[in-house]
């Protein structure tokens, strides 16, 4: 229960600043600690510290602007991708400070996860279902295509892979134009975590993986997460 | 789940021995008199009180002016009284130690404002004496085999193999004649109101240990107790099929979440994996729940979704093998030793590949006989989708051609009737594949209506035949799914 424990602190940490929900570095957090693959990434505060990230990570990265307020970046001028140089690091986070007029927790500085598939996980309560877990199309087409399947937590891997045999568009988890298979195993065991997310802890009250990005050698990867709170559950 | 039947509260409730009725008077144009109408109506042969304040005698049974004067304590309480009423009478009848009851009386929770109280002091009386009750706001039960009705609809139509839970009484009472005119019936139907006891999970679970009930279906506006309903139909659905029709309301607006994945949880995609997870099948309508229930309660209880065609007509043939594509069952190519079997009795205008397609019968028997076994014999498939045109004037022409005299038709036709229906029951009964049959004709064709009358399912038209194959197909895999959850759970915890 140790990573329960985690979450919590870092939960409390959130709600203790009056956070209506986790930022993105400390939703990514609250995955790691649960084992659901994130992208690698730092918090940096300056120019030069998000430089010194970048080259530990290598290139390319992408830099986006960090708080619990932000909950929809991109249509906020929050992201900037694929970024090759330290000179793309330095004018992109210029960009940024400059294009937000909100107080950031910082600069986010994280691996460019390449890939075209992009799905979407989540966590929604029911008021008669408790906790349901949502697998869908993921990234900005999300909404357009409308493609989700829902399961009650807790489930276990049948149901999990059933789950994602329901998806109209599924054919994009398997071989796609010389992109490999998702690795299901992974997939399903993060929707089985995501389900036992809701089920552990109650102050959570919604959860986004969106995109998950599927990389072409069929990899699995949170390149964005949003943990919504509830301020009531403590 | 329960050891036995007996154990659900249900029990008593479905199959009462005794009955006393609150509300029946003389009075003809009442609700309670026309519900006493129905249950005498239908022979219901256990005992009936009814309870009344003044009259000596209700429709010529003797009435009691209250419960405690009944000689005994009966199984079941049915109350169809003003609102306001209903408590005290609930209160009185557990006095008197009656265990179980029916609540018809609406103006509860549903009305909303003063209802939601009285439904609150209703559960209370009911939980003192610990008492189950179903409703309020509902009409109740139809047993048939019990010749219990307590709906103040009539009853038409025999007994069945579809148990229903529903939480529109109409679908319960409305559709009596409509199953019967193909040979369809409900083992018990529910009428579940507003649930303020009893719910629509007990009902599951009661149907669900029925001797009679082969399939189970679910008229459902919203689950309340949703964890508890997967869980029951997890249960039950290795042993029988549930099929659900749903009215998921509006999409827009249902929810507003801050995230992506609250905005999307719509109840009717909700409903869509729940029902998926629990392993129950879903239907469009109300008429495909039917259909579904007609497939799964009639067909074998393991299928593949290899189906074959037989036709002597190209287009309903086309459409057949169309109907079937599109929801995804498979069209086999006939093995070697079928198109053997087969080519001697196929005329060169016919097709022998699938859809087998006679134009017309060399030997009109080879249709109805040794094509389908042929065809129930091929390995394959595993279901044969059969089209009938049978119309019993071309029969009569047909007969008259071949020189038999006019005062003897009828009597050839019937005798032809019973050797094609009689054919087709035997191979159905002799091969363990699944026979559907679907046509353009009424059921009220000779030869449909003999078949539809002996359990064969015969549907309007190859789509709602194809979507009812398919159904099966789909419990088998939801089924299969949920037997290897439980197995590989069960090979965990040892």
């Amino acid at each position: 229960m140790k990573k329960k424990t985690h979450a919590d602190d870092l939960i409390s940490f959130g709600l203790n600043k009056g956070q209506r929900a986790l930022s993105e570095y400390e939703s990514k957090q609250l995955l790691r600690l649960y084992d659901i693959p994130v992208t690698r990434e730092e918090l940096s505060h300056s120019a030069d510290e998000a430089v010194s990230i970048a080259e530990d990570l290598g290139f390319p990265v992408v830099l986006k602007a960090c708080s619990p307020e932000l909950m929809h970046k991109s249509d906020r001028g929050g992201i900037e991708l694929n970024l090759r140089s330290e000179g793309d690091v330095r004018e992109a986070y210029g960009r940024i400070i400059q294009g937000i007029d909100l107080e950031l927790d910082g600069v986010l500085v994280q691996e460019m996860v390449l890939g075209q598939r992009e799905l979407v996980l989540g966590l929604n309560r029911d008021s008669q279902f408790g906790p349901c877990v949502m697998l869908g199309i993921g990234g900005i087409m999300t909404e357009v295509f409308q493609d989700t399947v829902f399961r009650m937590a807790p489930f276990d891997m049948i149901e999990a892979k059933d789950m994602t045999e329901e998806l109209r568009f599924k054919a994009i988890l398997g071989a796609f134009r010389g992109q490999k298979p998702v690795d299901m195993d992974v997939l399903c065991r993060t929707l089985i975590t995501v389900g036992q997310i809701g089920l552990e802890l109650e102050a959570v009250s919604e959860l986004d993986i969106n995109p998950m990005i599927i990389t072409p050698e069929g990899r699995a990867v949170a390149a964005d997460a949003l943990v919504v709170l509830r301020r009531d559950a403590t | 789940m329960m050891d036995s039947i007996e154990a659900s509260p249900l029990y008593p409730i479905a199959n009462p021995k005794s009955i006393a009725l609150f509300g029946a008077s003389n009075n003809a144009s009442s609700m309670g008199t026309s519900l006493l109408d129905s249950i005498l109506d239908l022979g219901y042969e256990g005992e009936i009180y009814p309870i009344h304040l003044k009259e000596n005698q209700v429709q010529n049974l003797k009435a009691y002016r209250t419960v405690l004067d009944l000689p005994k304590a009966p199984d079941l309480a049915l109350i169809v009284l003003p609102t306001r009423l209903v408590s005290e009478t609930m209160d009185a009848c557990g006095r008197k130690g009656i265990k179980h009851a029916i609540v018809i009386s609406g103006g509860f929770k549903e009305v909303g404002g003063n209802g939601i109280k009285l439904e609150k002091d209703l559960v209370a009386v009911a939980k003192k004496y610990g008492m189950r009750f179903l409703g309020p706001n509902c009409i109740g039960v139809a047993n048939p085999r019990q010749k219990l009705n307590t709906t103040f609809m009539t009853f038409e139509g025999g007994p069945g193999f579809i148990g229903m839970a529903s939480q529109s009484g109409s679908f319960v009472t409305q559709m009596f004649t409509y199953l019967s005119d193909y040979g369809l019936g409900f083992s018990t139907a529910f009428s579940v109101g507003n649930e303020a006891n009893i719910d629509i999970v007990d009902c599951m679970e009661y149907l669900g240990a029925c001797p009679e009930t082969k399939v189970i279906a679910l008229y459902i506006e919203g689950i309340r107790k949703g964890r508890a309903f997967v869980e029951m139909a997890r249960s039950i659905v290795p042993k029988k099929p549930i099929v659900a029709f749903y009215i998921g309301g509006s999409e827009a607006g249902s929810r507003a979440g801050l995230s992506h994945t609250g905005a999307l949880a719509g109840p009717d995609r909700l409903y869509e994996g729940i029902f998926r997870q629990s392993g129950i099948i879903r239907a469009r309508s109300i008429m495909e729940m039917f259909d579904y229930c007609w497939s799964l309660g009639s067909l074998p209880k393991s299928m593949g979704r290899r189906v074959l065609i037989q036709t002597h007509s190209g287009g309903p043939g086309a459409e057949a093998a169309d109907a079937c594509g599109r929801v995804g069952l498979e069209l086999p190519p006939l093995s070697p030793e079928t198109i053997k079997r087969i080519r001697p009795l196929v005329p060169q205008t016919g097709s022998i590949s699938n859809p087998v397609d006679f134009t017309f019968a060399k030997n009109v028997t080879d249709y109805f006989s040794e094509v389908p076994k042929a065809l129930l014999e091929e390995k394959n498939a595993d279901c044969l989708l059969f089209y009938f045109f049978t119309p019993s004037r071309r029969l009569t022409r047909m007969l008259r051609q071949a020189g038999v005299s006019p005062d003897r038709i009828a009597e050839h036709t019937a005798k032809l009737v019973n050797f094609q229906s009689e054919e087709i029951l035997r191979l159905i009964k002799t091969h363990d594949k699944s026979f559907v049959g679907y046509t353009f004709q009424g059921v009220t064709d000779p030869l449909l209506k003999r078949l539809v009358e002996r359990g064969v399912p015969i549907f309007t038209g190859p789509e709602r035949a194809a979507r009812a194959i398919e159904a099966t197909y789909r419990y088998t895999c939801l089924r299969d799914k949920i037997l290897a959850s439980a197995s590989q759970k069960e090979a965990a915890s040892r």
